[in-house]
């Protein structure tokens, strides 16, 4: 049981940490803004609900536990938070993906009058 | 306003937790790490989000410039009115132990409580009349500008 | 051992923030990178077992000062200037206290000597009594406000004073720059 119980948080652990460097080279490597976003709030999310779900498995049934669930529960809701708020700030100042030249903005959606010829360095 | 619907409601919802911690390391400090000045940030930090996020005005009629101002005398006040009472009972300045001369440690442990709440009021008032300083001033650079 | 290597690790990238907050030009990335730089900072402050430290850090250097940061270049402008003066001098003077500094180390016992003089005149009268003379379990908190009660007065003090003068002073340029709009109409 103990044996168990190693493995799968050190699988969980090993994990985490995968996600978070792949989320940092992409945030390195990625072409533009909107890419970089992706892998940004991947290693946040993805990375993170590993990396303490491993740490619960360490701890076992303490108050330790609890409070990593807590720190989880609040990252959980304050990393996409902020992925949103970024992207916002974005789309409002006008830029666009520079993958998609072709694409028209939706009808009706907030700030499809925004300047798409405005695009990041 | 619709665009900021995640930030504000995850705005309410944050500000109640933050405002929690502060209680809870104020208050707590005296069995693990934490105290006033812990406190008074993290509880100024619960209402500059809402600041930022709702604008000043809103914020400024929840927590009004005037009774900040109030805030920031009262906590160095009740820091200072422990010591000015221990003297009244007998003892030196800011010897706790007079709150309780049968039981020393336990007038030391009241004293402490109340210092720290002195501490955490002035550096809450402090870090939020700062804020409202700044943000209260017409900006230079407009929106665009960034 | 593996201490070690997290410190290395914490301040290489210290430094790297810091080369990177000297050498950009936007202000906006500067505010972004010393938040980052405090955020560090913090973390050194966990290796070192300084919990109380850290999190005002993280809350104050990361959290508020950012947001003073921002709201000052909303106030003025978002690019450096150029410098007028050669830059040479502040540079020696730069490193001539390094070094001092430096030099100033080099008498200082180990981090976490038990035989410094801080660890075998008062600490262990705190660590042994403080929980009979206090009743506070923590003793940083019982050093802080009871033995050291009239020094933490001072720093609420300090707090105050800082408080009242940067009102001042923002109360005083809205006023001037309110007469100087009168002038001008």
């Amino acid at each position: 049981m103990t044996l168990l119980i190693e493995i799968l948080s050190w699988a969980c652990i090993l994990g985490g940490s995968f996600f978070t460097v792949v989320s940092a080279v992409g945030i390195l490597r990625f072409p533009d803004f909107w890419a970089r976003l992706h892998a940004a709030s991947v290693g946040d999310s993805g990375g993170m609900i590993l990396l303490i779900a491993g740490m619960c498995l360490q701890s076992g049934l303490t108050l330790i536990t609890v409070k990593l669930i807590a720190i989880g529960i609040f990252l959980f809701i304050t990393g996409p938070t902020a992925t949103h708020a970024v992207a916002n700030a974005a789309l409002v100042t006008g830029w666009r993906p520079t993958s998609g030249e072709g694409l028209e903005p939706e009808e009706n959606a907030p700030y499809a009058d925004a300047d798409p010829s405005v695009h990041d360095e | 306003m619709q665009h900021h619907l995640i930030l504000r409601v995850i705005t309410k919802l944050l500000v109640g937790m933050i405002i929690l911690f502060a209680f809870y390391v104020q208050f707590h400090g005296d069995f693990s790490p934490g105290g006033g000045f812990q406190a008074g940030v993290i509880m100024a930090v619960a209402f500059i989000l809402y600041g930022l996020v709702f604008g000043l005005e809103k914020v400024q009629g929840v927590f009004p410039p005037w009774i900040v101002h109030k805030l920031v005398a009262l906590g160095v006040l009740l820091y200072a009115g422990v010591g000015v009472l221990n003297m009244l009972l007998g003892y030196e300045f800011l010897h706790y132990g007079s709150l309780d001369p049968h039981h020393m440690s336990h007038g030391q442990h009241t004293g402490i409580i109340w210092i720290e709440a002195g501490v955490g009021i002035t550096v809450t008032g402090v870090m939020i009349a700062i804020y409202y300083a700044f943000a209260g001033r017409p900006p230079r650079l407009g929106d665009d500008d960034w | 051992m593996i201490e070690t290597i997290i410190n290395v690790i914490l301040f290489a990238m210290l430094v790297t923030t810091a080369f990177a907050i000297v050498r950009t030009t936007r202000l906006f990335a500067v505010v972004m990178l010393s938040g980052v730089f405090s955020l560090l900072t913090a973390m050194l402050f966990v290796t070192l077992d300084a919990v109380d430290v850290a999190f005002t850090e993280a809350a104050v250097g990361a959290g508020i000062s950012t947001v003073l940061m921002l709201g000052t270049i909303a106030l003025t402008t978002r690019s450096t200037k150029a410098p007028t003066r050669s830059s040479t001098m502040p540079l020696v003077l730069v490193v001539l206290t390094g070094a001092v500094l430096f030099y100033g180390t080099l008498d200082m016992p180990n981090f976490g000597d038990p035989n410094a003089p801080a660890q075998v005149h008062l600490a262990p009268h705190y660590l042994t009594d403080s929980i009979e003379e206090i009743d506070v379990p923590n003793v940083v908190t019982s050093i802080l406000a009871s033995y050291r009660g009239f020094d933490t007065l001072g720093e609420v003090a300090v707090v105050f004073t800082a408080g009242i003068g940067v009102l001042l002073i923002l109360s005083g340029l809205r006023r001037r720059r309110e007469e100087e709009e009168e002038d001008e109409a």
